[in-house]
């Protein structure tokens, strides 16, 4: 008898390492009824893609990304159903493809692209009041670690990847304005209002603040983090306007087993 | 007069349209008279936007939930958190119906994104069995499992479809979802009599048909049909669906649309259609009965 597991093993191995000898041996017709199959899987994930990465295929031209695509879901298929999880090693996954080398923003237009897929579909959670804090003893405070909204995605870049990505969103206009690589980098962060996906820039020490924060650290060390890039750093106003926004969902005063990043 | 209103009303409940993201919007604001939607339960499985209009949408209609990613048939069983997704949505959304598909997807811990095919086997049918059962005691309800379109064969297999998914339904009580595109797909590419298949099908089990269009294609010099959603159903697929009317009653029906999503009206006109020819086939049955 042949067991179940190894045709399953076998049908996999043909559609993603285009292997056909062993399920070639179990299966009446051959290639062409295996490649309805590897059709169905490699066009519907590509669509995947290209949905949830509009501005990289437009930055890469349609039929590269197709390529790139195709690449990437042979090496890095999803581990599961829901598709709208799958993609978040897109842009690593662009950061080493060596087709992909003269264009060192791209890896990171697809990290923003990703948050915003996440932002999108992440799950919902009730925001804390600032009120919350009061459960806590104000000796306790330096101590406190936040978990955040989950729409909530921050990211740094050494490219002005925000107007990039203006200028090659569905429907931009294809003459937008020349970008210059040279100037300078930026901080996004991309959260979800109501239901729309929105991206701001944030200084370096807003940055800095939230970022420690989201990563697990306590407040104080997101306070030192914000400090370090500006003595003038505001943390009342900065933890204000966290709650403010409905960024907080959890708030412990028990330390976390994860060390606060530096 | 008064039981034929009642049958045409009853029949223009029974017939859906898979809802699309496209047509959200449109179903919110104008509420186009249609007897229940469909809808994929991955595609609701975050938080966010869809979701909460699905909560809306389900104010104005009955809903069914079509299950692409449970994964029935997979050697190395289904993934409960999947299951739990699952469960969640239905408790949120109270669907009329919750269904799957008599295939697979998962091997290795990979999800290959597509529906497919099991050899009807002993063993495919324990676990097939094993899996529904389980699916069913935590949903707390009755599954539907639909007939998949099928592009090869098995050597090995040793039970006809139809008879494994008479077997099913003995042994988990769960009930089918006949879709009669799928089955006019599997019998042009497979080489089989559809309405043998429909004979073999058991009659009280079937708690929903599907419609849909499909594609004709030449792969390598071989002609097959592509069961992509992708156009209006076509005559034999009506055909098929009075055969299949005449045989299992006025059952829920949904007209299916994916690829080359139309607009709204044409989708709606496809529905109308589908009720004229349940009336044609059971009006005059019912009538006389």
């Amino acid at each position: 008898m042949l067991p179940l597991r190894d045709v399953q093993a076998a049908f996999r191995r043909a559609l993603l390492a285009e292997d056909e000898t062993a399920l070639a041996a179990f299966v009446d017709g051959g290639a062409a009824r295996i490649d309805v199959h590897r059709n169905n899987l490699f066009a519907s994930l590509g669509e995947v893609l290209r949905d949830g990465f509009p501005a990289v295929c437009r930055l890469v031209d349609e039929r590269f990304f197709a390529y790139a695509a195709h690449e990437f879901i042979r090496h890095h298929p999803p581990a599961r159903a829901v598709l709208a999880e799958y993609g978040g090693s897109f842009a690593d996954f662009l950061a080493d493809f060596p087709p992909c080398r003269h264009l060192p923003y791209l890896a990171d237009v697809a990290r923003l692209e990703w948050l915003m897929c996440v932002a999108a579909t992440a799950a919902d959670a009730a925001p804390l009041s600032v009120a919350a804090l009061a459960d806590f003893a104000p000796e306790a405070t330096p101590l406190l670690r936040f978990t955040l909204y989950p729409a909530l995605g921050l990211l740094a870049s050494a490219f002005p990847i925000d107007r990039i990505w203006r200028a090659n969103r569905h429907g931009a206009p294809l003459d937008d304005a020349p970008i210059d690589l040279a100037a300078g980098g930026v901080r996004l962060e991309v959260h979800r209002a109501g239901s729309e996906v929105v991206m701001r820039a944030l200084d370096p020490p807003g940055f800095a603040f939230r970022q420690t924060l989201r990563q697990g650290g306590t407040l104080e060390a997101a306070a030192t983090a914000a400090l370090a890039e500006d003595r003038a750093f505001d943390l009342t106003g900065a933890l204000g306007a966290l709650f403010r926004e409905g960024a907080v969902i959890g708030v412990t005063g028990t330390p976390a087993n994860c060390e606060a990043p530096s | 007069m008064i039981a034929s209103e009642t049958v045409e009303r009853g029949i223009a409940g029974a017939i859906g349209v898979g809802l699309r993201a496209p047509h959200l919007a449109a179903f919110i604001a104008d509420r186009p008279a249609i007897g229940w939607l469909e809808v994929h339960a991955e595609n609701y499985m975050g938080g966010g936007a869809a979701p909460a209009q699905l909560d809306r949408i389900r104010r104005d209609y009955p809903l069914s939930l079509h299950g692409v990613g449970l994964s029935l048939g997979s050697a190395e069983g289904i993934d409960e958190a999947h299951l739990l997704r699952l469960k969640g949505l239905v408790e949120r959304y109270q669907p009329c119906r919750v269904s799957e598909h008599l295939s697979w997807s998962i091997a290795g811990g990979t999800y290959l994104n597509d529906l497919l095919p099991l050899p009807y086997t002993e063993e495919s049918l324990a676990i097939v069995a094993r899996h529904v059962a389980r699916v069913q005691e935590v949903l707390g309800r009755k599954l539907l499992v639909e007939n998949p379109s099928s592009y090869l064969r098995f050597r090995h297999s040793t039970i006809a479809e139809p008879d494994f998914l008479a077997e099913l339904v003995r042994r988990t009580g769960c009930g089918l979802l006949c879709d009669v595109n799928n089955i006019h797909v599997s019998a042009t590419n497979l080489g089989f009599d559809a309405s043998h298949y429909l004979d073999a099908l058991p009659p009280t089990a079937v708690g929903e048909i599907h419609l849909a269009g499909h594609a004709a294609v030449m792969r390598a010099d071989v002609a097959l049909l592509i069961d992509d959603h992708g156009s209006a159903v076509p005559p034999p697929v009506w055909a098929l669906y009075c055969s299949a009317l005449r045989r299992f009653g006025a059952v829920a029906t949904l007209v299916e649309w994916d690829k080359n999503l139309p607009g709204l009206p044409v989708l709606l006109a496809e529905a109308r259609k589908a009720e004229r020819a349940a009336l044609a086939t059971l009006g005059d049955h019912v009538a006389a009965s």
